[in-house]
């Protein structure tokens, strides 16, 4: 509680001192000879020094790993852009990649890409690559893919009558209004207060878009209007918790919450937190009439804009995009591969959930790059539908005020 | 004669260069900044960074953000202060009558929550405050009340977030009002009892106004730190639901670090700054001359 301003304003004035000195000095990612430095993000550092060991041996060249925390990567960022010094080879979240493009922390790598086959577009499904380009420049691969599927209780679905689970939206509230006339305290999905992708997903999925043709965000269209229909229909009828505090793992295997679309990450910690329910759900494809358009939210890797071991770094980039390298990546850590070759693999397909996956991977895109995502765009639209369901504010008078919001945004 | 001069600056002048250092070029940085458009890229490259004047004062006093946080700061500092300096006051007046041990036990007791990490508080709370599983919430199950929503309801998180605060603001309080107590000469109370003055009347006139100097630290520390409240709604609601938590301190660190829009953030601490100063200022101004003390 004490001391924040003096500790705001030092840490600007640490910035500008650190910015000036990396303006006159040649200071750079790494050592020229040393050990190739890696920024992987969440707690999966250990897991990563696991995949890079045959590197080492087969190349002689060290790898040191940094395992970034999630909430912790902007200051990281900050901090990293403003001295000079950052790593050489990053991990990047899709929703990020965008802020670490404009701040010039990524080496452009089009003209690598000639002597690195393993980097080329065409390794990755289609118009991933390009996709995640920024302003026509290819600045990061694809590392590992996320999206999100539905995933739902079997046996509570059956125990009232619902023999399979929603295919479109407006078969997934009346279910949730099923569900959630179970009793009190009970409720039918849930919408996680803090997941921006989600209206994005259901604007997919009623066949529009929140870019316009221009490359500027839009919301103002028939097909968004309908996702806010849905996302305040939710709550109005009762079937989604509004409390922000809910926890979605616990809510699911409680059953309080028999449905909900997020990524495979959850099937994990169903997995390991309730073993026994083993048979009792399900993963599908996210509803929707007209698509079945999910988020593709994987991550990519980037080199740092002035890392002294260019070649160094592209190499590692290189075998970490190999079919090897990516498949045991998912046996060690759970994260589905990126490149389309690992994809296909027929041991990974054996597993149904990873056949959802992929399928669901085969309809899904990524977020539009706005500058940013997380800060701006995706939390003003969150703001804008929770007041409405949360506060009561009025509809039209809150998406005209998001609408001006975000008028002007863009992709370009 | 000279050198004698100087010694008292040699011995302030470690101090003084802190100060300089972490105190006063800080503060000259941010209003710098706060001039300019500085955001990521400019950090990267000093050419991207332009003098845009006033702007970023003009912006910030057109953002219906900013006046939030503002108001929501305005409601913190309203009902934190006289919370914190009476709760304070109240626990160390009644810790002070009883001398046992289980009094000075007590005494520990209430200063854990000034020592222990702001980062535990928040998760014990925040599980203290879960609306499906917090313990409030099954104790009130107990008598029949519904599921009330601690921290998610935008005008209860306010008051949830602040009671915590509240809660860990006490102990260092209580320890300064315990000193000031025992700072008081045995024998005006033993005046005041000679001429009749019960418990109640000796500590409303005799015990109270020698707290004053006390009583007004407390009030001056307290409201800046309420002022720059930070801590609680950052861990336990990160501002929400909503912006309701969303103190000044909480939108600068998320206009600067979140949004990296650094001019228009050391704009927002040089307000903030600027409204703490005027505050104590006007603090300092009202304080009447002391009684003897």
């Amino acid at each position: 509680m004490k001391r924040t301003v003096t500790r705001t304003l030092a840490a600007v004035a640490a910035l500008g001192v650190a910015a000036s000195l990396a303006a006159c000095s040649t200071d750079s990612g790494g050592d020229a000879e040393g050990p190739l430095t890696v920024w992987i993000m969440g707690d999966s550092g250990a897991n990563f020094e696991q995949l890079v060991a045959p590197f080492t041996e087969e190349t002689g060249i060290e790898v040191e790993v940094v395992a970034v925390p999630w909430d912790a990567i902007d200051e990281r960022l900050t901090t990293a852009v403003a001295s000079g010094s950052g790593p050489d080879l990053l991990q990047i979240g899709l929703s990020k990649l965008r802020t670490f493009a404009d701040a010039g922390a990524l080496l452009p790598l089009d003209d690598y890409l000639g002597d690195h086959p393993g980097l080329a577009a065409d390794n990755f499904p289609d118009g991933v690559a390009e996709a995640t380009q920024v302003g026509g420049e290819t600045v990061s691969v694809p590392w590992v893919s996320d999206t999100r599927v539905l995933f739902y209780r079997s046996d509570i679905l059956e125990e009232n009558g619902i023999d399979a689970p929603p295919a479109s939206w407006d078969e997934l509230r009346e279910d949730a209004a099923t569900l959630a006339a179970r009793g009190d305290g009970q409720y039918g999905y849930y919408i996680p207060q803090w997941d921006s992708p989600l209206p994005v997903i259901m604007t997919w999925d009623f066949g529009g878009d929140i870019i316009d043709a221009d490359g500027n965000v839009d919301f103002d269209t028939p097909e968004f209007a309908e996702a806010v229909d849905l996302y305040t229909g939710l709550y109005a009828d009762g079937s989604v918790p509004t409390n922000s505090d809910f926890d979605q793992t616990q809510g699911f295997i409680s059953g309080i919450t028999p449905m909900l679309v997020s990524g495979p990450y959850l099937a994990r910690s169903i997995a390991d937190a309730a073993p026994e329910l083993d048979g009792k759900w399900g993963v599908t494809m996210v509803p929707g009439a007209d698509e079945k358009t999910s988020l593709f939210a994987g991550s990519n890797l980037g080199v740092w804009h002035n890392t002294e071991q260019v070649e160094a770094s592209l190499d590692l980039l290189e075998y970490l995009s190999s079919v090897e390298a990516q498949l045991s990546w998912f046996e060690i850590n759970g994260e589905l591969p990126a490149v389309s070759a690992a994809l296909e693999d027929a041991g990974l397909q054996s597993d149904p959930l990873v056949e959802v996956y992929s399928q669901q991977l085969a309809d899904s895109k990524v977020l539009p790059l706005v500058p940013n995502w997380d800060g701006a765009t995706g939390s003003d639209l969150l703001a804008a539908l929770n007041a409405i369901v949360l506060t009561g504010a009025d509809r039209d008078a809150t998406l005209a005020e998001l609408f001006a919001k975000t008028e002007g945004v863009s992709i370009g | 004669m000279r050198r004698a001069s100087l010694t008292p600056y040699l011995f302030v002048s470690p101090a003084i260069l802190l100060l300089l250092a972490f105190g006063v070029l800080p503060i000259a940085v941010a209003a710098a900044v706060s001039l300019t458009d500085m955001n990521i890229s400019g950090l990267a490259n000093w050419g991207n960074v332009e003098f845009v004047g006033v702007d970023n004062y003009v912006a910030l006093a057109a953002d219906p953000d900013f006046w939030r946080a503002l108001g929501n700061t305005g409601l913190f500092v309203i009902v934190g202060v006289p919370a914190i300096v009476i709760v304070s006051l109240g626990i160390a007046l009644m810790l002070e009558r009883s001398g046992g041990r289980f009094a000075r036990a007590l005494r520990s007791f209430y200063f854990v929550p000034a020592v222990t990490g702001i980062v535990a508080i928040s998760l014990v709370w925040g599980y203290l405050y879960n609306t499906q599983f917090g313990l409030f919430n099954y104790l009130l199950s107990l008598i029949g009340v519904d599921q009330v929503q601690w921290l998610s309801d935008p005008w209860l998180a306010k008051f949830s977030v602040a009671l915590v605060a509240i809660w860990r603001g006490t102990g260092l309080n209580i320890i300064i009002f315990l000193a000031a107590l025992q700072g008081i000469p045995r024998e005006y109370r033993e005046a005041a009892a000679l001429d009749g003055a019960g418990e109640w009347r000796t500590t409303r006139s005799v015990v109270l106004p020698l707290l004053g100097f006390a009583i007004f630290f407390v009030t001056v520390t307290t409201t800046i730190s309420w002022l720059q409240f930070f801590d609680e709604p950052f861990v336990l609601t990160d501002g929400g639901p909503l912006g309701a938590t969303t103190s000044v301190s909480i939108f600068l660190y998320k206009e600067g670090f979140r949004l990296n829009q650094f001019g228009y953030a050391s704009a927002g601490s040089l307000v903030l700054f600027a409204i703490i100063a005027i505050i104590t200022f006007v603090q300092l101004r009202l304080r009447r001359p002391d009684v003897d003390a």
